[in-house]
């Protein structure tokens, strides 16, 4: 370490270190101007219900299409058969970053099989 | 180890994806910058060329990357289905402070002994000037500062504060300053520090304070924390966040070199 001229290692570590740095530096250039102002814009695709022990489980998935991270996104499921005893769950996504995905469930008490599930998100904030 | 706490906070993992790319980019230069002034006056070798220093900060840059990276890895951050974007955000994040550490760290447990004596105490000592003495306190602000300003904590001293007390902060930094500064009289630490003058001893400690404002402000506005907030708000912020900022600066000027 102390010697004027450098080890192999050191030059090693320089050339990964400048290729790390320089893939970085591009990547947040390159992220920079290809990245829009659009306001998040929140998709919710659910899952097939699945019978577990104590209730029914519906995977769901958030994905958001937007440029900029949301905060707090809040969903709804709602099971549609009809007008007659309706029940509805919901899900809180802590942070949702932009292009990104998260998954969860929500659950039911009835089978939500043959009726129809309508999801759709609450509302959300900038962080 | 001057940075890991930093990898352990929730904060600092959110920015990393809230942070618009060009905000990263930044931090990431100015990150640069910092670790070039260090190694110009601290590094590995106290007699670098400018190519070496610059090679020198690269290396720390990439092996910050990548330690970085391999504990937020192992800590379970980021998995590699998720959006590229949110990986390199918050990687970045946790490796700019990271690299510093490393850089610090080198130059401290690296190059002891012989070297720092030899070399440090005579030619190259008259040459540390006031721009090493910046380029130290901006360093040791900036690792203490970043170390704290992601937290949540800031923000809410900074608004429950009264202006008495915040007025009572910053005399306190101040005092921290002039104390540490002029604690190093005794020990004789640097040929600079040590002044004679009460104006200089002054000048030394506003200089200081000023410094530890300055990357205050810059390391809270990369967190995102003057968004939305009164003028208000975004100085006491920076004034609760000073009193770290100033035990790192002028811990700084006497420990880093």
């Amino acid at each position: 370490m102390k010697k004027t001229k450098k080890n192999w290692l050191e030059w090693v570590v320089f050339a990964l270190g400048l290729i790390l740095v320089s893939v970085t530096l591009g990547y947040l250039i390159y992220a920079g101007a290809t990245m829009g102002h659009e306001a998040p814009s929140i998709e919710v695709r659910l899952g097939t219900p699945e019978r577990r022990q104590f209730n029914f489980l519906v995977p769901v998935t958030v994905i958001n299409h937007g440029d900029e991270t949301a905060e707090g996104v809040r969903i709804e499921v709602v099971i549609d058969n009809g007008g007659a005893s309706k029940e509805r769950a919901e899900l809180d996504v802590a942070f949702l970053p932009r292009h990104a995905t998260r998954e969860g469930w929500v659950t039911f008490e009835q089978d939500p099989g043959a009726a129809q599930l309508k999801a759709r998100v609450l509302g959300y904030q900038r962080p | 180890m001057f940075s890991l706490p930093l990898l352990y906070t929730r904060e600092v993992w959110w920015a990393g994806f809230i942070a618009h790319p060009y905000r990263l980019l930044g931090y990431v230069l100015a990150t640069f910058v910092l670790l070039l002034g260090y190694n110009r006056y601290a590094g590995l070798r106290r007699d670098s060329t400018t190519i070496e220093v610059a090679i020198d900060s690269i290396e720390e840059m990439g092996l910050g990357i990548i330690l970085g990276g391999l504990v937020l890895f192992l800590l379970g951050r980021f998995t590699f289905d998720m959006a590229l974007m949110e990986i390199i955000g918050i990687v970045v994040v946790g490796a700019m402070t990271v690299a510093i550490g490393v850089s610090i760290g080198t130059a401290q447990l690296g190059a002891s002994g012989k070297e720092d004596e030899g070399l440090g105490r005579t030619s190259a000592k008259n040459e540390i000037n006031f721009a090493a003495q910046l380029v130290f306190a901006l360093c040791g602000a900036f690792l203490f500062a970043a170390n704290i300003a992601p937290t949540e904590e800031v923000v809410v001293i900074a608004i429950a504060l009264s202006w008495a007390k915040l007025m009572g902060l910053a005399i306190f930094s101040l005092l921290i300053a002039f104390l540490i500064l002029h604690y190093s009289d005794f020990k004789g630490a640097s040929d600079f520090v040590r002044a004679d003058h009460p104006v200089i001893i002054l000048l030394g400690t506003i200089v200081t304070y000023a410094v530890a404002l300055g990357s205050s402000a810059l390391v809270l506005w990369f967190f995102g924390r003057f968004e939305g907030v009164a003028l208000y708000t975004a100085l006491a912020q920076t004034v609760v966040l000073g009193v770290p900022a100033t035990l790192g600066a002028s811990a700084g000027r006497l420990l880093l070199q």
